[in-house]
């Protein structure tokens, strides 16, 4: 068996905004549009995972929060409705996903190997998270690659920044040894938003695009600056900067999807191409992909 | 006063997942002292405010009348599923939402199929109220609310239950210490997380006994020695819902993977 690699990493945020913007049959709630560029950007993510045609789609989000670990989607099959707990009027989408358990429980076991509280989750009746969601439909509606599901572990919360994105690092490392030992051909995507200020009150067209703005200017300052780093290819210094930019922008990556994937790529210092950015009500998205093998 | 009885309630679905675990069932049998607690207060209607329903835009309203479904804990999935039966008073909850809107508190009323109702809601309504045959005003937890804009909001629920001559029991889902444990352990040996959070727990139980007064004077500490659920504003909605209480019945207290919980009955 050849060995497995990471074709590519992307920053794949989960604005439900953006599926119900899209209009999809599997979301009941319908749209007038809205966030085009962002969809737009999403359309050339899509067009990379065509090319790349990975075996397996890895995700980390933030919005599986898990205080005991690290835990892993661990059911073959995971279906039901997903309603968005703070944008319920925008997202309540009817998902059907299959699961790569053999590599989820690699991963698992590789996490454990390295120290790490990892679990795998067995329950046939999970409901599985709109950030997970989100981001595997906007990086491919097909549904028809596999995926391994990663919860956000709380540390970075809970113990401190350093610590927790020290613990995201570990997983990145175990993620690739797993993915190396598979032999399969895997796309990593982080469900990260990067400035995460947010106006407190939604219009009543919530796609009304006269009302989006960063709403923080400093913290699309912060935005600008990593992004100019990362398509620049120098990773080592968004890493060094890291802890300033999640303090400063208030940056979603504080929940460990961003060094998850870095780590898990080996701090590559190929540009990163970025695809778009935009904001959803005031937070700070990029669509940036990074091409690691053909 | 249309409050005829108010119950602090543990949101962490542990105690009711797995009773069978003694550290838990101490808990749970404390509920069940809650629940004939409440039976006896005759309630139309249960006012729940719980810290794991998080809003950050709008206060957020369950206006749906009956949320059924099943409900995997995202933490606690492998303890078992939870089924939500949860009604509400769709009547009460709009005239909170319309109150709520004009004393300035931007609120929404939620009504979803399959909406993710918290695990605190669920099990303490489970405890309380298992036939669902009391309905319930649900009220999120704003992340952007503080102590005192929950108080509010408890007060503008309890004066429209009044306004509608409602007789209200107030429930409060959340914990009390919040830290606990981030490896596994064994659950037969469960605890609170270290003696400083068990000690502060312990000074805000005895602050309830002696009243809301006392409670009040006990939060700032108990906020410096240990770090509380969400700020404790589930206290802040039995504070403002009640008007204050003369002393409270602490049911049970124990840990829930080394967080604090207890089950409080207040005397008004
Ligand atoms: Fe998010």
């Amino acid at each position: 068996m050849a060995q497995g690699k990471i074709v590519a990493g992307f920053v794949a945020p989960h604005p439900p905004h953006l599926v119900y913007a899209e209009n999809p049959p599997q979301n009941e709630p319908k749209a007038e549009g809205g966030w085009e560029p962002l969809r737009w950007a999403y359309e050339k993510a899509r067009k990379s995972i065509e090319e790349l045609k990975p075996d397996v789609l890895l995700v980390h989000s933030p919005h599986w929060m898990t205080l005991v670990g690290h835990h892993f989607l661990g059911v073959p099959r995971l279906s039901g409705k997903s309603v968005d707990p703070i944008f319920p009027n925008l997202f309540r989408y009817d998902f059907d996903m299959a699961v790569d358990v053999d590599l989820a429980e690699a991963c698992c076991a590789e996490a454990q190997g390295l120290g790490l509280t990892a679990k795998m989750m067995r329950n046939p009746n999970f409901r599985v998270d709109y950030g997970t969601i989100t981001t595997l439909h906007m990086i491919r509606p097909q549904w028809d690659i596999p995926v391994v599901g990663i919860s956000a572990n709380n540390s970075p919360y809970y113990l401190n920044i350093d610590e927790g994105t020290a613990q995201m690092e570990t997983l990145g490392e175990a993620t690739r040894r797993a993915i190396e030992k598979s032999g399969k051909r895997a796309v990593l995507l982080a469900s990260n938003t990067f400035s995460h200020y947010h106006f407190h009150e939604e219009p009543d067209t919530p796609e009304d695009m006269s009302k989006e703005h960063p709403q923080n200017y400093h913290g699309y300052k912060w935005d600008m600056r990593m992004i100019e780093l990362m398509r620049k290819g120098q990773i080592r210094e968004v890493m060094r900067l890291f802890p300033e930019w999640v303090e400063e922008a208030f940056a979603e990556v504080k929940s460990g999807a961003f060094p998850w994937m870095v780590s898990a790529m080996g701090y590559p210092d190929v540009p990163a191409e970025l695809h778009g950015y935009g904001t959803v009500i005031g937070t700070g998205n990029a669509v940036m992909e990074w091409r690691l093998a053909a | 006063m249309a409050i005829v009885s108010a119950f602090l309630m543990p949101g962490n679905p542990l105690p009711f997942l797995q009773r069978g675990n003694p550290p838990w069932g101490a808990i749970a049998a404390g509920a069940d002292r809650a629940a004939a607690a409440l039976a006896a207060s005759k309630p139309d209607v249960l006012l729940i405010y719980s810290t794991q329903w998080i809003a950050v835009l709008d206060e957020l309203w369950q206006t749906r009348p009956h949320s059924t479904g099943l409900h995997v804990d995202e933490n606690w999935y492998e303890y078992g599923d939870l089924t939500m039966n949860v009604r509400a008073d769709v009547d009460l909850a709009k005239a909170c939402i319309a109150a709520a809107s004009a004393a300035g508190i931007r609120s929404k009323a939620v009504d979803y199929d399959q909406f993710p109702i918290d695990s605190g809601t669920i099990v303490a309504n489970g405890f309380l109220n298992p036939d669902a045959s009391i309905p319930a005003v649900i009220a999120a937890n704003n992340l952007y609310h503080d102590f005192a804009g929950t108080e509010h909001l408890g007060r503008i629920a309890a004066e429209q239950a009044a306004l509608q001559g409602k007789r209200a029991a107030v429930i409060a889902v959340g914990g009390l210490s919040a830290s606990y444990f981030d490896h596994d352990i064994n659950i037969a040996e469960d605890r609170i997380f270290d003696d400083a959070a068990d000690s502060a727990n312990r000074a805000l139980l005895d602050a309830m006994t002696q009243g809301s007064d006392a409670l009040q004077a006990a939060l700032p500490d108990f906020n410096c020695a240990t770090k509380g659920d969400m700020g404790m504003k589930h206290l802040g909605w039995v504070l403002g819902a009640t008007g204050g209480f003369t002393g409270a019945t602490v049911h049970s207290y124990g840990p829930t993977y080394g967080a604090g919980a207890a089950v409080v009955e207040f005397h008004l």
